[in-house]
């Protein structure tokens, strides 16, 4: 296998008790790109970033960065956002985001810095002298970010980053996501709010059952997918017509909307349809990444 | 990083309320006993017993003598009985008008028992009446039967040092013993809450992001450790000024010379206790279940401060005192005292102290080891036997 820039985890196997939680992981996030880790729930994101993070010993498999084996001095260099909020309620804003930071190493001047101009970045300028459990949910996750990037990590660890976010922490938090791609930061994401990922996400891994499903650009993914999403709108009354092999799908009045095998003509189904009724409106094309993502967690 | 974590322990902890709290109402206490004791009055005239004695037959200077002689413990009032009958004296005795009766003869006469202080200093006046006049009938002079009479001044010196301090080493000892019993408890269940709340609060897969479980262990216990002598130093310190500015103690060299031993037994069971709370800490994820895991500290604890006080002043040198002074959970306890009642050899001592030092050290190495493990486990606390087998290099399925 080519040397990767960035992380690279292979065949990553872990069995807790009876239940084998990875059964075979692969996941690339090379410098400069974000990445979104998909997977139903139970399919080992979760275990997998701990693998990555070191929490979790595995059984199998192996982590790398920038092509050799992940030490300890690499983690420090990980910013890492858990599922579920990891904050010490009676600390406060400032005192939280430096702290950490000087836990990864940052001196005090720079950790103390650093702090106030992530709490500005993350909208909680003015709360820095706030204790943590005053803050609402939404407000704790912004402080859980800043965390995250106080110590400008080279490999952001994001692990349902937008779950419980108002639309406005969406997109500041979206910002930040890019930026930090573009300074050449490696960041992984998990999230279950598949149309933000597309738009997010050039590249995807989607898991399931422990073991890697695909693996690829968004585009490619959707592209290789088997099957394709037939709409037709009709100028006036809907006839009573369908494509050999393919499925119905719910649509609006006037709409008939399938789901064709991808090699399907087009040109064909088109003729077809238009010898059965008035067309106005025709599209062809791959399923988006919910559909992708379905059908591949569901083989 | 150790500093670190130390530090955040001690910040947080320190601004609490319950924590100001507690230690404002200690120092509030230590300061105000010897204050309160120096600013009110003297009550010891209040505290005198009243008695009354009829005098039926008065005998000459009499009353004034029993009332002086009784001053300090008596405040005697005299009622005079002369010509009563033995009936009308019953009467008064029985009535509760009088104590006692002084007859000729001389007789004392008591409604039912007899009453040894007030039988006491009558006694002691009629002995010394008697003595006078013996001498003057021999041909002495006053002077001469004072002299003769002045008892011998008895004086007492002690072979070992400590006995002249007894009651001040006692009580230093009894503060070593409620301080090496108490912090350990309270600030090992600080412990214990931090651990406990950086699991509950997830807190913890950020930090094993830095640090290592050891790391993290260390800080815990040093922070939290520290912040109990801060609150001891400022309590003892509160105590100590507060007997010295009212003058109302003067500690004995001896006593400087356990203080020490004192301090490092108090720092080694902090450190021992702190270690074990933590540990057993990260056997579980919510502070309820904190009683679950508690109560195996509690038996040694108990036990070095139960025998520690019968140890205080009983037998400070039982087979049962000398070996729990060499087990490191109840050493901090039992060591100082014995070394403050100088019941314990040199070697014991040494013993003692590299027992505990290797208790702690032993410890943290077995706690690291566990911590690992444990401080991601969610949900059922690790049970006993998952415990031993992490403790000896296992791991949790």
């Amino acid at each position: 296998m080519p040397m990767t820039n960035g992380l690279r985890v292979t065949g990553l196997r872990k069995r807790f008790g009876e239940i084998e939680a990875l059964r075979g992981i692969d996941l690339e996030v090379p410098r400069g790109q974000l990445v979104g880790f998909l997977g139903p729930n139970g399919a080992g994101k979760t275990t997998t970033m701990r693998g990555v993070l070191g929490l979790v010993a595995m059984d199998a498999g192996s982590v790398t960065w920038d092509g050799s084996p992940m030490t300890e001095d690499d983690r420090h260099h990980i910013g890492y956002m858990p599922q579920e909020r990891g904050l010490y309620p009676r600390m406060m804003v400032h005192e939280h985001i430096a702290y950490m930071g000087r836990l990864a190493g940052l001196d005090h001047a720079t950790a103390d810095g650093r702090a106030r101009q992530w709490a500005e970045r993350v909208g909680l300028a003015d709360r820095g002298n706030d204790l943590i459990q005053e803050l609402s949910t939404g407000n704790q996750q912004r402080v859980q970010l800043a965390v995250a990037l106080v110590h400008e990590p080279e490999l952001l660890i994001l692990d349902e980053p937008f779950a419980g976010l108002d639309p406005v922490a969406v997109a500041t938090l979206s910002e930040v996501m890019a930026e930090q791609v573009a300074r050449g930061a490696s960041v992984v994401f998990s999230s279950h709010q598949l149309d933000l990922v597309q738009d997010l996400a050039e590249h995807v891994t989607i898991v399931a059952a422990g073991v890697t499903r695909a693996t690829g650009t968004v585009t490619n993914l959707r592209a290789h997918s088997p099957v394709r999403h037939l709409e037709i709108h009709w100028n006036g009354s809907v006839p009573n017509w369908s494509p050999p092999d393919g499925e119905p799908r719910k649509a609006p009045a006037g709409v008939s909307r399938f789901v064709v095998p991808a090699d399907s003509d087009a040109a064909v189904l088109i003729a077809s349809a238009a010898a059965t009724g008035a067309v106005g409106a025709v599209s062809f094309e791959p399923p988006g990444l919910d559909d992708v993502f379905l059908e591949l967690v569901s083989r | 990083m150790v500093k670190e974590v130390a530090w955040r322990e001690i910040r947080t902890r320190a601004r609490t309320k319950s924590f100001r709290w507690i230690t404002g109402i200690l120092v509030a206490a230590a300061v105000a006993g010897p204050v309160l004791a120096a600013v009110l009055p003297d009550n010891t005239d209040d505290d005198r017993r009243e008695v009354t004695i009829g005098l039926v037959a008065i005998d000459q200077g009499i009353e004034n003598q029993i009332a002086a002689f009784a001053e300090a413990g008596l405040d005697i009032t005299f009622r005079d009985l002369t010509g009563a009958s033995a009936e009308q004296v019953g009467q008064a005795l029985a009535d509760g008008e009088i104590d006692v009766a002084f007859e000729s003869g001389p007789t004392l006469v008591w409604n039912r028992g007899t009453d040894f202080e007030i039988a006491g200093v009558v006694n002691t006046v009629l002995q010394q009446q008697a003595l006078l006049a013996r001498g003057r009938a021999l041909g002495l002079d006053q002077d001469d039967i004072v002299e003769l009479l002045t008892p011998v001044a008895l004086e007492e010196r002690f072979a070992n040092e400590a006995g002249e301090s007894e009651g001040v080493t006692i009580f230093v000892s009894f503060l070593g013993l409620m301080a090496a019993f108490m912090l350990p408890q309270i600030f090992g269940q600080l412990t214990m809450m931090s651990v406990v709340e950086e699991k509950s609060t997830r807190v913890i897969e950020v930090l094993l992001n830095h640090l290592r479980p050891r790391t993290l262990l260390l800080g815990k216990v040093l922070g939290v450790g520290a912040l109990a002598v801060v609150q001891l130093v400022v309590v003892v310190g509160g105590l100590a000024a507060a007997l010295l500015a009212t003058d109302s103690i003067d500690i004995p060299a001896a006593v400087w010379r356990f203080v020490p031993i004192i301090l490092v037994s108090i720092l080694g069971g902090l450190a021992i206790y702190n270690t074990l709370f933590a540990l057993l800490g990260s056997l579980i994820s919510r502070q309820e279940d904190a009683s679950q895991v508690m109560m195996p500290i509690f038996i040694p604890l108990m036990a070095g401060f139960f025998i520690g006080q019968t140890a205080i002043t009983g037998n400070a040198e039982s087979l049962l005192v000398k070996a729990l002074t060499l087990f490191p959970l109840t050493a901090p306890m039992l060591l100082p005292l014995r070394v403050a009642r100088d019941a314990i050899a040199p070697w014991e001592v040494a013993l003692s102290l590299g027992f505990l030092v290797l208790g702690v050290w032993g410890l943290i190495r077995i706690a690291a080891r566990v911590y690992e493990f444990t401080l991601l486990h969610t949900g059922s606390r690790v049970g006993w036997g998952q415990l031993v087998r992490l403790s000896r290099g296992a791991t949790l399925d």
